[in-house]
């Protein structure tokens, strides 16, 4: 029995709930995306929240505390398949308790650790390589002007950014706009959410953001050492994939 | 804005960009001012062509000097442009690239232009100006220059996250002969106040782990909490700030230097020894390394256009490596028969093939001391080794799911009583199989001297066996 659930992690959740109250499941797999198998007969799982909280519960009881956030960090990456991954992780968890993390010699656990690791790095990489832009909007005139980052990573890791650098710019409100997923976090004075959004065409530059671009452009070219250049280098701690956004790069 | 900062902003940080440190670690602080925090991992924001990263925004105050080092672009005597900041300008420029998420911080240094006080009063007035006008809580890192007075460098250091003392070169000798206006006291006394002051607040430090292995010392047996003890809050690997003010602590994130390589005549062994007796003697977070750039004509130095020796400098930060965090000391990694690291190999592995009879280790018994001497295993896969074993026995195929190199490792370890590298552990035999696997044989060998046999043209089945004679 394969479940299908609607993309959300309470629905995930409520897949495994299933997994244990109901029939064993082969796999979890999202509704939209999901390839019908010939062999294997699916069953579409609704999303209760009271079931999620009873599973986000055990898993956070009887595997760790420190377990539920990785399920949730490798539940927000986009690897193909974790969703069945995270379920045997999980009922692997269930039987070994909180030491199921340090089974590196497990393929599921290191399967499952492989995906944490490229998510975590990829939010420690991003708090380095968002690129704020002071913008106002094209349409209006002597509107405020406000931060606005567009960045397409890998994986859905919008919300992770968001004490960063609501921390960082405690007084400046700003935006972090995922282009690859349309959806932005919108951020003023510590407090944050995260909606759908695709607007960011409407944003226009101001005089100031054009003048301190050119000078973090020449300031960026101006202090590599011509004697050393190894672009291979480059490129392999900040893929050209992760160039479209960066200023200095475009 | 206008013209005069992007000419400025071109000059000094230009002259700026040979000072190799960039690191923003070791300080945790969420923002106590208006904007900003730092992270105990450090962020870098930008990588340029040559592979450096960017985390500072690294300029000099002023590249007007009056001092004549030979090695130096901005020595008196050198035709380049000339410019200086102004406090207020440079402030303003960091805040701007800061709020842009272009930089963690700041990094400043300076020429000398009047007399090192002078100087070190105007980087402490930007400096201050960041952090009370602004408010600014984000990173700063300082040059202290040799020869200013202690109540400066007291100064600097209460508004700076991280203070360093360049020692240019890493002997006394050169220094006098390259750099006749700086003198050595004029680099330790800051220094040592720096120390001072740092263990006196109780935040010293020290580089990597080398403070944990003093203390652990030869007998940490498997398991035995030893490595907790390593990984617990009691031993931060950063200063935790929450909710302090930055103006109560001095230099949170510690000092550091930096030391030019290819520049003087010193040998590796003697480049070691310099920066293992820096960490012992003054607790530095890190001693870097920069490969002389051959700007300048002068007898003393290397000619013109000489190119850098990457490979070296390379070398050297693995072996510094070794002795912050995996418990060497200089005398193991160079002794006086082996003056010089070996470019083609890296150091730990040139030590593994000098003392094979410590090998192979049985890495279900061995000692996180044991197991961090074998090459292709670091610090965090000997955590994960050790802590596996208090659950099962390591098998030869977890090893590599743990993180261990094993093209270089399984030459070293026996796995539950076998050994995985041929027949026994042999220094030529070994060498030879990793010359081959790192590709580096055929970058050595002369790509010319063999081709593919052609079936038809006989000179050149003669001219292999000639070569063929001549490598043998």
């Amino acid at each position: 029995m394969n479940y299908l659930y609607d993309n959300t992690f309470e629905g995930f959740l409520c897949c495994i709930y299933a997994h244990y109250y109901d029939e064993k499941a082969d796999g979890v797999f999202p509704v939209s995306t999901y390839q019908e198998d010939m062999l294997i007969s699916r069953c579409i799982i609704d999303t209760d929240e009271k079931k999620a909280g009873i599973v986000y519960e055990a898993i956070e009881n009887k595997i760790s505390k420190y377990d539920i956030k990785r399920v949730y960090t490798v539940f927000c990456s986009s690897i193909p398949g974790k969703e069945t991954m995270l379920l045997r992780y999980i009922s692997l968890g269930f039987h070994e308790g909180s030491k199921v993390g340090l089974l590196y010699g497990n393929p599921v656990v290191f399967n499952v650790l492989q995906i944490e690791k490229k998510v975590v790095s990829e939010i420690h990489r991003m708090c380095g390589l968002i690129r704020f832009s002071e913008m106002t909007r094209a349409d209006a005139q002597n509107s405020r002007s406000i931060l606005y980052a567009p960045m397409e990573p890998d994986h859905d890791i919008t919300e992770f950014l968001a004490p960063h650098f609501c921390d960082r710019y405690k007084e400046d409100p700003f935006i972090i706009h995922d282009k690859r997923r349309n959806k932005a976090l919108f951020a003023a004075a510590g407090e944050w959410y995260i909606t759908d959004f695709s607007a960011g065409d409407v944003l226009m530059e101001t005089d100031p953001e054009t003048q301190y671009r050119k000078l973090w452009k020449e300031y960026f070219e101006t202090v590599a050492i011509k004697e050393r250049t190894n672009p291979k280098c480059q490129r392999r701690f900040m893929p050209a994939r992760y160039w479209r956004n960066l200023t200095e790069c475009c | 804005m206008d013209g005069v900062i992007f000419e400025k902003l071109k000059i000094l940080s230009d002259s700026a960009k040979y000072d190799v440190s960039c690191a923003t670690s070791g300080v945790d602080r969420t923002n106590v001012g208006r904007i900003g925090n730092a992270c105990a991992a450090g962020i870098c924001h930008s990588w340029t062509a040559d592979g450096r990263c960017v985390s500072l925004l690294k300029v000099l105050f002023t590249n007007k000097c009056v001092y004549d080092c030979k090695y130096c672009v901005n020595r008196r005597s050198a035709d380049v442009s000339r410019a200086s900041f102004e406090p207020q300008e440079l402030a303003a420029l960091t805040m701007e690239f800061y709020r842009r998420n272009y930089i963690e911080g700041l990094f400043l240094s300076s020429a000398v232009e009047v007399s090192p006080d002078e100087t070190a009063e105007r980087i402490y007035r930007c400096l201050n100006m960041l952090r009370e006008e602004y408010q600014f809580a984000g990173y700063i890192h300082a040059k202290i220059i040799p020869g200013v007075s202690p109540e400066i460098i007291h100064r600097i250091g209460m508004v700076a996250d991280r203070l360093s003392v360049n020692i240019e070169l890493p002997s006394q000798e050169s220094l006098s002969r390259l750099a006749p206006q700086k003198k050595s006291g004029g680099i330790f006394r800051p220094m040592r106040q720096i120390e001072q002051t740092l263990a006196e607040q109780k935040t010293l430090k020290g580089a990597g782990n080398m403070g944990h292995f003093a203390h652990l010392g030869a007998n940490i047996a498997a398991g035995d909490g030893s490595l907790t003890e390593m990984t617990s809050s009691q031993n931060p690997i950063a200063v935790k700030e929450t909710g302090r003010k930055y103006a109560e602590r001095f230099a949170p994130g510690g000092q550091s230097t930096q030391m030019i390589i290819g520049a003087s005549p010193e040998n590796d062994r003697q480049i070691i020894k310099t920066s293992e007796s820096l960490y012992t003697t003054f607790k530095l977070k890190r001693v870097y390394f920069s490969a002389y750039i051959a700007i300048s004509e002068a007898p003393e130095l290397p000619a013109r256009f000489t190119p850098p020796q990457l490979k070296r400098e390379h070398r050297l930060y693995q072996a510094d490596w070794l002795l912050r965090f995996y418990g060497f000391r200089a005398d193991e990694i160079l002794d006086e028969r082996h003056p010089f690291l070996d470019t083609d190999l890296d150091p730990k592995i040139g030590w593994a093939l000098r003392n094979i009879e410590l090998f192979p280790i049985e890495v279900n018994k061995a000692s996180l001391e044991e197991l961090l001497r074998i090459p292709g295993v670091g610090t965090v896969s000997a955590m994960r080794i050790i802590r596996q074993r208090r659950i099962s026995a390591v098998k030869y195929d977890d090893l590599k799911k743990m993180g261990v190199v094993l093209k270089r490792a399984r030459f070293f370890f026996t796995c539950m009583g076998r050994y995985y590298g041929g027949k026994e552990p042999d220094p030529v035999y070994i060498k030879g199989i990793m010359l081959d696997a790192e590709g580096i044989r055929d970058n050595l060998t002369d790509k010319k001297s063999w081709q593919q046999i052609s079936i038809f043209d006989n000179h050149l089945v003669e001219n292999k066996a000639a070569n063929n004679e001549l490598s043998i």
